[in-house]
């Protein structure tokens, strides 16, 4: 699929939120999108999905399948979760056996078996959004497309999540996943698109790339935002502390890691994980990996000092 | 598409948000015919008249329903045309059993009166002109209810108006002596025929002019939820 110097907005006097996007995306490959809140990182998913149409540019050869999570699941409709689904099922053009078929497999696999007959406005917000994740999942779709995916997730199902993306993955199917959570050291594969501006680079991404650990002490008032900013610039966020002595430790040399995130994707989550606190104590530092040319006038860590 | 019909008819019904315009329907019905009793032909052309806003209402109602998201998830799954289509089907279909109930009342109430003098109509030949007017009135109706949808016009307040505007607009611009009676759905000159002369090309031209209408707001339709995304 690909998405030919797409440009959008949402009104006609309105400033642009996508500008120019040029992109490509093959069968077999996960993309991350990854933008500070507000950037368009949605829009870009849905322009991709087929549900908003670019002002100018056009999107071409995108699969016929097309499953597609939003990122807040429209739980205020009448319908308990095997009425739902099986009638998605059937809108997506399963006949009858098949359709109950899918829906007791994806209800089961996504521990939904339990709320079945649950009409959906009573669903919690994660249960709501493992019905938005089955109903994407009822056909193999050749393209999946997750807003947020592991927002209000418990942690089976953030687990479930890249299990999902490597299936449709191995079908020869393409995936495009937006994350402000650092949930995406799941995925170490993925490709990096970054959203800035209304455009979109690409953050190469190679077996060959290496990492550097840059320790970073700011006032415990800014640790929320300034984790948050990171993330959305690309950034893995490794952990934060609250020992950090505020003198500057000495620079030492650069010995980057290779990988790291990639080879202890589970570990370095646990640690994306610790890295959440919403109001960490005084004297906070945290550590984030950074592509080693960004890490030239930083503080770092060897590999050996950060792989905690 | 005639699994995300029924959906959508299932997600009218079931929110209970379908008895309000039944109900609108129902007291409209209940007024004309509770002032004495007509024959068919007349009858049914004017409740014809008096149901156009009530069926273009409970379709905006029947399209509102389905939350904005849960209509984009259609879309991706379905394709934008097919979802366009199976919203008006639906409406269209709710519209067909309403037009059913509209069709029954008068003979639950005795509002209605078999053939009078000599020249006067018979039974089937009336019903069948009511049929008549009453289908004419469905695309119409849906197209305009289509037209102040919220995925069509956004805000609540524009698709009020918009229904206001057409429901008004159609019996004043369809008044004889009309000077722009093109611009609404004939169901005013439609009533004026099922109650008079009722001339097959009369019926076949009236029959085209609210076809061309519906088509022409249906586009309108269409073209606002391009723009709308």
């Amino acid at each position: 699929m690909r998405l030919e110097n797409v440009w959008l907005r949402y009104h006609r006097r309105g400033p642009w939120v996508l500008r120019g996007i040029d992109v490509r995306i093959g069968p077999g490959e996960a993309a991350i999108v990854l933008g500070r809140n507000g950037v368009g990182k949605s829009t870009l998913l849905q322009v991709a999905a087929g549900v908003l149409r670019p002002g100018r540019g056009r999107v071409t050869d995108r699969p016929a399948r097309v499953g597609w999570v939003p990122e807040r699941f429209p739980a205020d409709q009448p319908f308990t979760v095997t009425r739902y689904l099986t009638g998605m099922a059937r809108v997506a053009g399963l006949g009858r056996t098949a359709a109950d078929e899918a829906v007791t497999s994806w209800t089961d696999r996504l521990g939904l078996s339990a709320f079945r007959s649950v009409r959906l406005p009573e669903l919690s917000k994660g249960t709501a959004q493992k019905v938005g994740l089955a109903q994407a999942m009822l056909r193999p779709p050749g393209l999946l497309v997750l807003d947020e995916p592991w927002e209000g997730l418990d942690a089976a199902t953030r687990e479930l999540v890249p299990e999902l993306i490597a299936e449709v993955l191995a079908a020869d199917g393409s995936v495009l996943v937006s994350d402000h959570r650092g949930e995406t050291v799941r995925l170490p594969g993925a490709r990096r698109w970054l959203v800035a501006d209304g455009a979109l680079s690409e953050q190469t991404s190679s077996t060959d790339e290496t990492f550097a650990v840059v320790e970073v002490a700011v006032p415990a008032a800014r640790v929320a935002g300034t984790v948050a900013r990171l993330r959305a610039e690309g950034h893995q966020v490794l952990r934060v502390r609250s020992d950090a002595s505020t003198a500057a430790p000495q620079a030492r040399p650069v010995e980057p890691f290779r990988e790291a995130r990639a080879a202890r994707p589970a570990e370095a989550s646990r640690e994306a994980d610790a890295a959440r606190p919403a109001e960490p104590p005084l004297g906070m530092a945290g550590e984030l990996a950074a592509e080693q040319p960004e890490a030239a006038d930083a503080v770092v860590e060897p590999a050996a000092g950060e792989s905690r | 598409m005639s699994a995300l019909v029924r959906m959508r008819l299932a997600g009218f019904l079931r929110t209970g948000r379908a008895v309000a315009p039944l109900l609108a329907g129902l007291i409209t019905l209940g007024t004309l015919y509770g002032g004495g009793r007509a024959q068919p032909a007349e009858a049914y052309g004017v409740s014809a008249v008096v149901l156009f806003p009530v069926l273009a209402w409970q379709t905006k109602i029947l399209l509102d329903v389905e939350p904005d998201v849960q209509r984009r998830l259609a879309q991706v799954t379905v394709g934008v045309a097919r979802e366009r289509l199976a919203g008006l089907l639906a409406a269209a279909v709710a519209a067909l059993v309403t037009v059913a109930v509209a069709l029954l009342f008068p003979w639950l109430v005795g509002g209605v009166s078999g053939p009078v003098d000599p020249g006067d109509r018979s039974i089937p030949v009336g019903l069948a002109l009511g049929l008549w007017a009453h289908l004419l009135v469905v695309p119409a109706a849906v197209a305009l209810g289509a037209l102040a949808s919220r995925a069509s016009v956004g805000g609540a307040g524009y698709g009020v108006a918009v229904l206001a505007l057409g429901g008004v607009g159609a019996v004043v611009l369809g008044l004889t002596g009309s000077v722009a009676p093109w611009l609404a759905p004939p169901i005013m000159a439609a009533a004026r025929t099922t109650g008079g002369d009722a001339a097959a090309l009369t019926l076949l031209g009236l029959s085209g002019w609210a076809l061309a209408w519906s088509a022409a707001v249906v586009g309108g339709y269409l073209w606002r939820r391009r723009a709308q995304g």
